[in-house]
């Protein structure tokens, strides 16, 4: 006798349909699964049994052959267990034949028949829609996370015995609970309401700096001595970040629900903030690792911060590897098998002491081998990525605290407004992203403006990255004072967002 | 030998023979000699040709003396290395490479050695190369202070260095990084003469770094070593080499200096010395300026203008001319520049000082730097 029933696998943060066939013939009585599966997959008989047993439902003592197909692609995790045990249950015509007709089925079973959550709910649920599926049987706990997918019913499991119950319509589905998927920003667990830029005393620059960077999304390096506020500074910065178009969000979503840390499985509407340790590994910032490949920090941090503290701690291998990401808005890993991108369009923040000594500059006792050495650590092409580079000052003791964050959070919404219109159809939406190439004709210079930015060139001996660097910065000053044209002034104010740092 | 060496070796006394010449580079450049050593055999043979000739001939004279001068090494290794110096050093690959390099050798028996000989420890052979071997008649500065400097300390040694060779003065240094670097730097700006003193062989480049500055030294000055060709760098040699420094100068002044380090030894040698030392005030935040101002505690002389060198040389009765003269600013920048207080600050510090909207400060921060008032390093803006 053989039934199959549909399920998927991840691939990255794509899912993959997976058909489970099982099959059920006469022999010695035995369990295998064939069709690569991982060490989870392979382990699945227990699982099932024990459900099985557990649920009052019978266990076949007769040779089981479970198939997972496509045989070529490498399956991971243990989500096709609840499809193995309806599949059983089909065979040995526990179900009418026809109740799994169009439709999909994730979960992992525990012993007592209980049907445990699966990662990246919402890749899996959005390829069975794509495949032309109409429903999903989804684990409980995945119910509201899959229900962010329209164009698909989604059917909620709690246990395998109601389950069973519900397909042979004995009793009503359980309701999803939609309530809490999509909430506002300020009900946020993680949002910690005491952070506010108005906390920050003078750093006029800085907060400038840091404005500009969210604004137009320029990659930020701030350099300074150990306890000037640089860390402070870089904590605020999310909440001056708007919160996710639905889009954005639905993406955010679907890489934290893959790499597995989605709270809660709601919606995230807010921009991602991800302060990895300077111990990091490279796997661990741009993704892979062992086993299946997972996304990395600069992929959890898609559409939001990826805030680098000490960089200069970082191993330089990690570094440079961030630079692909930083081109590419994606990271490309390849296997033996398969090549998979995942997304990584961050902003970049990052905080750096100015020499190992840890003392302000002028009082840096480092003797200048050290201190080249130090900064070797940092490679140029790394460093041309930020656009923004300032150094930061301790406080003065006249220096007042400054605007709120809600006061800056509306200029750069606007701001970032003004990007979006006017940079439609193009391939960038940001100042940040803008190429060198199209710079010119997409940030026009009229009038003095032209005078002051040849000046700057001239008396800093800009490079042409330096020179196009201050020029989008100028673009996002522009921007937040909400002209259409860029001045001197936005240029002076531009070139000092432009420090030759470290 | 060739026609050219027999040239250069001509201007030599007459009463000091080439022969001479050539065995001594030859002593100086035998495995593991040290100053000390060397002193050593000259004092037992005057000559350095009897000298050599006592190490090849196995005299036992030799252990002897140098059991008797330096005693920090034992018997058994002082055995070792004399045995491997009967063995070392070619006569003629030595006046080979002497002749090929134009490299002088002057003797401490010279009427003209550059170091007088009330000098204690004074080096018995220094060898010389570089077109501008004259520096060494004329009055000589040196300049020193620590590799870790400032831009303002950088830019101090800089026009310390070109005031000095504008007057006539060579600049003596040690070629290193930092402070060293920048005032033999000053002194080839004018075309003035730059003195080297380095703790390597000749032969050897170090700092690396400094390679293109190793040549126009030997353009426009000269390089001047105690050590045999091919001798690398080596942290014990740099403190001996300090003392070459503070005889070679008639007045030794200090740019900036860490409480530890080399340009106090030279300050310390030149007292000794008899030799007036100078240094530069500097703010007690400045690392790099707390041995110049531990130097001033000592006594040492301030220097608040580049004139009261040439006073310490009595080249001059004492008339004061200021460093350059300040260029015109706007209000607003002078504002700034006042706000820096004379010491290196960011530009939030500045609009935090002035109050000025930050526009206003790009303007006069733009203002300064294009008039040389402020400068750009390290992430922060250093008022001259």
């Amino acid at each position: 006798m053989l039934a199959s029933v549909w399920s998927a696998t991840l691939l990255g943060v794509e899912g993959r349909l997976v058909a489970v066939e099982v099959h059920v013939s006469n022999g010695l009585p035995a369990y295998n699964v064939v069709g690569l599966p991982d060490a989870a997959g392979r382990e699945s008989r227990e699982r099932v049994r024990a459900a099985m047993l557990s649920s009052e439902l019978e266990w076949p003592l007769r040779r089981l052959t479970v198939n997972l197909a496509p045989g070529g692609l490498r399956k991971t995790g243990a989500g096709f267990e609840l499809a193995v045990a309806l599949g059983l249950l089909l065979a040995s015509a526990e179900l009418p034949t026809d109740c799994l007709e169009s439709t999909g089925v994730l979960g992992e079973l525990g012993l007592d028949g209980s049907i445990r959550p699966v990662h990246g709910t919402i890749a899996l649920v959005d390829a069975f829609r794509h495949a032309g599926l109409q429903r999903v049987i989804v684990p409980a706990a995945n119910a509201p996370e899959a229900s962010l997918v329209t164009d698909i019913t989604v059917l909620p499991a709690r246990t395998l015995g109601e389950l069973r119950a519900c397909l042979k319509a004995e009793l009503p589905w359980p309701e999803v609970d939609t309530s809490d998927v999509v909430f506002a920003a300020d009900s946020d667990p993680d949002d910690d309401e005491s952070l506010d830029l108005s906390d920050v005393r003078g750093l006029r620059l800085a907060r400038e700096a840091l404005e500009v960077a969210v604004a137009g999304g320029h990659h930020l390096l701030m350099v300074g001595p150990p306890g000037v506020g640089k860390t402070m500074l870089a904590r605020r910065i999310t909440t001056i970040l708007p919160p996710l178009d639905p889009e954005a969000a639905l993406d955010v979503t679907r890489i934290h629900s893959v790499a597995g840390d989605l709270a809660s499985g709601r919606l995230v509407t807010r921009a991602p903030f991800r302060a990895p340790h300077h111990t990091a590994s490279t796997a661990a910032l741009v993704g892979g690792g062992s086993g299946r490949p997972t996304p990395g920090e600069v992929s959890l941090a898609t559409h939001g911060i990826l805030f680098l503290d000490e960089l200069g701690e970082f191993s330089p291998a990690t570094l440079d590897a961030l630079r692909q990401p930083l081109e590419e808005r994606a990271v490309r890993i390849s296997r033996q098998s398969s090549a998979l991108t995942f997304p990584a369009d961050f902003l970049l923040v990052a905080c750096s002491n100015p020499c190992p000594c840890g003392e302000p500059t002028d009082r840096c006792r480092c003797d200048p081998a050290r201190l080249a050495r130090y900064r070797r650590r940092l490679s140029a092409p790394l460093l041309d990525r930020f656009d923004v580079r300032m150094s930061v000052s301790p406080p003065e003791s006249n220096d007042v605290a400054g605007e709120s964050s809600a006061v800056v959070r509306e200029r750069v919404r606007a701001a970032v407004d003004r990007q979006r219109a006017r940079y439609a159809g193009r391939r960038w939406q940001r100042n940040g992203a803008l190429p060198a190439g199209p710079l010119r004709r997409e940030v026009p210079l009229t009038g003095d403006a032209v005078d002051a930015w040849r000046e700057i060139i001239r008396r800093r001996a800009l490079t042409g990255r330096g020179a196009a660097a201050i020029r989008r910065v100028a673009r996002t000053l522009a921007d937040l004072d909400d002209t259409a044209r860029v001045t001197a002034g936005h240029l002076g104010r531009a070139e000092q967002l432009r420090e030759d740092v470290p | 030998m060739s026609a050219t060496a027999s040239g250069t070796m001509r201007m030599f006394p007459p009463d000091v023979t080439d022969d001479e010449r050539v065995a001594a580079a030859v002593l100086v450049g035998l495995p593991s000699m040290t100053p000390a050593r060397l002193r050593a055999l000259f004092a037992a043979w005057p000559d350095a040709r009897d000298a050599l000739a006592a190490i090849r001939a196995h005299d036992p004279e030799v252990l002897t003396v140098l059991r008797a001068h330096v005693r920090t090494t034992s018997h058994t290794d002082y055995v070792a290395l004399v045995r491997r110096w009967t063995s070392s050093g070619s006569w003629d690959a030595t006046a080979r490479i002497l002749a090929a390099r134009g490299t002088r050798v002057h003797l401490a028996g010279d009427d003209d050695f550059p170091i007088e000989e009330v000098v204690p420890k004074r080096p018995e052979v220094l060898l010389i190369e570089g077109e501008g071997c004259d520096a060494l008649r004329g009055p000589r500065v040196a300049i020193v202070g620590t590799r870790a400097a400032t831009p303002h300390g950088l830019r101090d040694a800089r026009e310390l260095g070109r005031f000095l060779a504008q007057a006539g003065c060579a600049v003596v240094s040690g070629m290193a990084i930092g402070i060293d670097g920048a005032a033999h730097i000053g002194a080839l700006d004018v075309e003035g003469r730059a003195v080297g003193v380095v703790a390597t062989g000749l032969d050897v480049v170090y700092p690396r770094r400094h390679h293109v500055l190793f040549e126009r030294v030997r353009r426009h000055g000269c390089l001047v070593s105690e050590s045999g060709f091919g001798t690398k760098p080596d942290a014990s040699r740099f403190p001996v080499r300090n003392r070459i420094i503070a005889g070679l100068a008639d007045v030794v002044v200090v740019v900036e200096a860490t409480i530890k380090g080399g340009a106090r030894i030279t300050a310390e040698r030149a007292l000794e010395y008899d030799r007036p030392v100078l240094a530069m005030p500097g703010s007690r935040r400045n690392a790099a300026a707390a041995g110049c101002n531990a130097l001033l505690a000592d006594g040492a002389h301030p220097l608040l203008d580049p004139s009261d060198v040439l006073v310490a040389l009595g080249m001059t009765p004492g008339s004061r001319r200021s460093w350059e003269p300040r260029a015109q600013v706007s209000g607003d920048a002078r504002r700034c520049l006042d706000a820096c207080g004379g010491e290196p600050a960011t530009v939030d510090q500045l609009a935090s000082r002035t109050g000025l909207p930050l526009e206003d400060i790009a303007r006069c921060v733009a203002e300064c730097e294009r008039t040389g008032l402020l400068e750009r390093s390290r992430g922060l803006l250093w008022p001259r």
